[in-house]
């Protein structure tokens, strides 16, 4: 059986990965690895988001999440849409205002130094805050450079469920939702430096009733506020919508199912050295969870937010996109991942093909695991074929796809990977769909290796156009002005 | 029939033959094992009874909490006895995924705790997931748990091994069935049953029924999740069929509507799939089989699962006087008033104000002097006709004046000569510097 995890690829990156050229002359010219961005993408990604604000009636910000990918040219493509951006550190926010976000669309997240506060302050981004010391420092700081008033947003955790207990993992960051007294004093009495815009949560999970919980904290957080002679008015409820990676969802159970069989030792493992990815054998029964990315979703991106507004709030019995409109909130929301689905992906050169002398094929890649974070992320989906010249037959092959590192652990990903047919030196593989996150996210050199250069391709009519990522702008040729 | 205890009930349930007239089998005696008539509502009775008893004397006064990782009938049944014998329960679940079964857990006093989802930026590193740290800290020695622990636990086979096989034995005349089919959760009813009858007659075909993967059949496990059970013995089957949610509501339908036996959708897809396989067999047989199938618990609990599933299943009529029933251009034609022209009009001519939006946003911020009656309870007392004087005028206020405008244009229709909608809503109210106040 070939357990194919065929990737999801469509719009201009996949017309970009089938053309027989292109790949392969921008990989000669500027070396393996190479990162591809396709900036014309997020435009339609950021409209998808808002087609489920305006059923909704809702308005509010939608912020790319920047620590997803720090490319220049997807940044400034943004800037250019009615998006905002949430960035998460000094570097990143300089990098926004230097993008052509106004500070109006700024969020600032994240673990906060007194600079990054400053220029955040400074320029009149709004702070999205962690902790109540936090905001006063902020206080002191805008008190003391006369500084404008800053619109600021408190991050909340630690919520309660109504009806059954809904656990969720501990964070480390935000307000403990049991204990607001002191984030309403703080608000209060520095009222003159802060514009208190409302409550935000984050929550690393993809279950559903965690967030509704949250978003009920939330809303009960708002009223609260009210209480307490503040005027709060929005909700921003943080990111983790997801992306359906793969094709067909039937490849993904199949995949799942004979890795299961494979845990407990009923046909041949299908990863490196019989990883289980969490799953493991005890006396016959698997234990563990599978600790990898959902890679087929059914609902995912703005399909995710459409379901979490239809949801009903157990408290309220009214679902969660009315009552955000009936309390007349801005809903603010900070997707890094979704909106950056079909915008990139990282090409690498075969090197080397050769037996291991244990039967199993080992394809050497220009590149490693760090410049395309497929394992570290648990994201299973194959890469692209590209072959160099006439391809030969169709003949599937399950390879093993290891790094440039001198390391025994560098392997793209410890899955067994099946190509539809066994590739040459020279050919390139294209990991698509990996501007999320995945793109060079986790990239070191310790062994001095070559990081990638990251290309925006941009379509000109029925050609392509590129340049390096830096030199991108949003305007393209020369526009007509009369 | 007269007994001490409730418990005493458990078991000893009726063979029933399903009439060939609706299996259109021509062959072959089809019997429902009707495990609903359980004392708790289902098959699970007998495991959650067994794998307790022996455990109760002395675990309040060591102040023990019963505990079970289950969303369903095992933990109803555990709640109900935990409950009889003065202890607390607690179920432990990845997600309650039926919320009748939810909601009656709470009614029964059990605390529910549910695991987290899966992190959506994942750390590979983290290997020990929730379940099995939940896991650990309940099975330990001394930690106040009464872990009965209904996957591993033999007990569980041993209550079906000692009662549900001999049961059907004993009402097939001494014989064993020759066919047996068993939806597959905890494994416990299939792998005990299949034991006792295997024991009797070792000629037995065991066909065990999963779920598809990605579908989800409440009681049954589907084919990767099987593997987690450690009752599971894929040598205890004869082959191992999958049934999806579609096929298990047929023969749900089927049960309820033409068997008289009100099965819920783990008894459906028992019969559903036993027919599907008993069907390819049937005409090539020379002489009479049987077979038997369980009915695993009852339908109430599931009407929300089936509304999901089968909207049309709840048809129902059409009701007088409703915004859905409005076209395109009666909500159009909706009189509509602009913030200003609103403000004048309220001070000129004091227009009932109501406010559609949910009561928490109303307690917030309103407009002064306007009552708060939900869009849905508007809409049920305007199915009852005009719930005010036709010489009132009405300002109808919704978020955004999309609502408030059909319900304007419903109350036109119904003759209110003067039903207004403001327009832009609360939101825009808001935006040109009106006042909104709380009380």
């Amino acid at each position: 059986m070939t357990l194919y995890l065929q990737p999801r690829v469509d719009g201009d990156l996949r017309l970009v990965l089938e053309d027989r050229d292109l790949p392969h002359r921008l990989a000669d010219g500027l070396g393996s690895p190479l990162n591809l961005v396709l900036p014309g993408r997020v435009g339609h990604n950021v409209r998808r988001f808002r087609d489920i604000y305006h059923r909704h009636h809702l308005s509010g910000g939608v912020y790319f999440a920047h620590k997803a990918n720090r490319s220049a040219a997807l940044l400034r493509a943004l800037a250019a849409t009615d998006a905002g951006v949430d960035v998460a550190s000094l570097g990143e926010l300089q990098h926004a205002l230097g993008a052509g976000f106004d500070p109006g669309r700024i969020m600032a997240t994240g673990p906060k130094s007194r600079e990054y506060l400053w220029l955040a302050a400074r320029t009149g981004a709004v702070v999205n805050a962690d902790s109540t010391t936090e905001l006063s420092e902020l206080a002191g700081i805008v008190a003391a450079h006369a500084l404008p008033r800053v619109r600021v947003m408190a991050r909340l955790s630690g919520f309660t469920s109504s009806g059954t207990n809904v656990m969720s993992r501990a964070s480390r960051f935000g307000v403990p939702a049991a204990e607001l007294g002191a984030l309403w004093e703080v608000l209060g009495k520095h009222r003159e430096q802060l514009d208190f815009l409302g409550v935000a949560y984050h929550l690393d999970t993809v279950g559903m009733p965690e967030k509704a919980t949250a978003l009920e904290g939330c809303l009960l957080a708002v009223e609260e506020a009210y209480r307490h002679g503040l005027s709060p008015r929005a909700v921003d409820i943080g990111g983790g919508f997801g992306v359906s990676y793969l094709a067909d969802g039937r490849q993904w159970e199949a995949w799942t199912s004979e890795l299961t069989a494979a845990v407990l030792g009923k046909r041949p493992p299908i990863t490196w050295n019989g990883h289980g990815y969490g799953l493991r054998n005890e006396g016959g029964t698997v234990r563990g969870a599978l600790s990898v990315y959902p890679a087929h979703r059914g609902v995912a991106g703005p399909d995710y937010l459409e379901s979490l507004l239809t949801a009903e709030s157990a408290v309220h019995r009214r679902p969660f996109g009315t009552l955000l409109l009936d309390g007349l909130h801005d809903l603010h929301v900070e997707p890094g991942r979704a909106l950056l689905d079909q915008c990139g992906a990282v090409l690498m050169r075969v090197e080397e093909v050769r037996g291991d002398g244990r039967g199993e094929t080992l394809v050497r890649l220009a590149g490693n695991s760090g410049d395309v974070a497929l394992e570290a992320h648990g994201v299973l989906m194959d890469p692209l074929l590209l072959s160099r010249g006439e391809p030969g037959p169709e003949e599937p092959a399950g390879v093993h796809l290891t790094g440039n590192l001198c390391l025994e652990a560098d392997l793209i990903t410890r899955r067994k990977v099946f190509l539809p047919r066994l590739p040459r030196p020279g050919d390139l593989l294209a990991f698509a769909n990996t501007a999320g996150y995945l793109m060079d996210f986790s990239v070191g050199n310790a062994l001095m290796q070559p990081t990638a250069r990251t290309v925006a391709v941009v379509r000109d009519g029925d050609r392509w156009r590129w340049c390096l990522d830096e030199q991108y702008w949003p305007v393209l040729g020369r526009e007509e002005t009369g | 029939m007269r007994f001490d205890h409730v418990t005493d009930v458990i078991g000893d349930t009726p063979l029933v033959r399903i009439d060939a007239a609706v299996h259109g089998l021509n062959n072959i005696d089809l019997y429902a094992k009707m495990e609903l008539f359980n004392p708790f509502g289902s098959v699970k009775d007998r495991a959650a009874w067994n794998m307790v008893r022996h455990r109760l004397p002395g675990a309040a006064d060591r102040g023990e909490t019963v505990v079970e990782l289950s969303s369903g009938n095992t933990a109803k049944a555990l709640a109900v006895i935990a409950g009889m014998h003065g202890l607390p329960f607690r179920s432990v679940t990845n997600r309650m995924r039926i919320p009748e079964v939810k909601d009656l857990l709470l009614l029964l006093g059990a605390q529910i705790d549910e695991l987290p989802g899966r992190s959506e930026c994942l750390d590979p590193s983290d290997a020990d997931d929730p379940l099995t740290r939940m896991y650990h800290t309940v099975s330990a020695d001394g930690a106040g748990y009464l872990h009965t622990d209904q996957y591993f636990n033999d007990l569980n086979i041993e209550a079906h091994l000692r009662g549900t096989g001999p049961e059907i034995i004993a009402d097939l005349d001494g014989r064993a069935p020759d066919y047996f089919i068993a939806c597959v959760g905890t494994a416990g009813s299939s792998t005990g049953v299949a034991r006792a009858l295997r024991a009797h007659d070792p000629a037995v075909t065991v066909v065990g029924l999963v779920a598809e993967k990605s579908d989800f059949v409440p009681g049954i496990r589907n084919l990767d999740e099987v593997h987690e059970v450690g009752l599971f013995d894929p040598d205890v089957y004869d082959t191992i069929e999958a049934v999806s949610s579609d096929d298990a509501i047929d023969g749900l339908l089927t049960l309820v509507r033409r068997c008289g036996t009100l099965a819920g959708p783990t008894g459906g897809g028992a019969y559903q799939g036993a027919v599907r396989y008993l069907r390819r067999i049937d005409a090539g047989l020379t002489e009479r089989r049987t077979a038997v199938f369980i009915v695993c618990d009852r339908v109430e609990s599931y009407l929300s699962y089936l509304r999901e599933r089968r909207p049309a299943l709840f048809r129902q009529q059409a009701r007088a006087n409703t915004v859905r029933s409005l076209t395109a251009e009666d909500v159009a034609a909706a009189r509509t008033v602009g913030v200003a022209d609103a403000r004048t009009w309220i001070d000129k001519e004091h227009p009932l104000i109501v406010d559609l939006r949910s009561p928490f946003a109303y307690r917030a911020q309103h407009i002064d002097r306007s009552i708060n009656i939900v869009d849905e309870q508007f809409g049920e007392m305007l199915h009852g006709g005009l719930p005010f004087s036709t010489r009132q005028p009405v300002l109808l206020v919704c978020p955004v004046g999309e609502k408030s405008a059909r319900y304007a244009a419903l109350l036109a229709r119904m003759g209110h000569p003067d039903a207004r909608s403001l327009a832009g809503g609360v939101i825009a109210w808001r935006d040109a510097g009106a006042e909104l106040v709380r009380d």
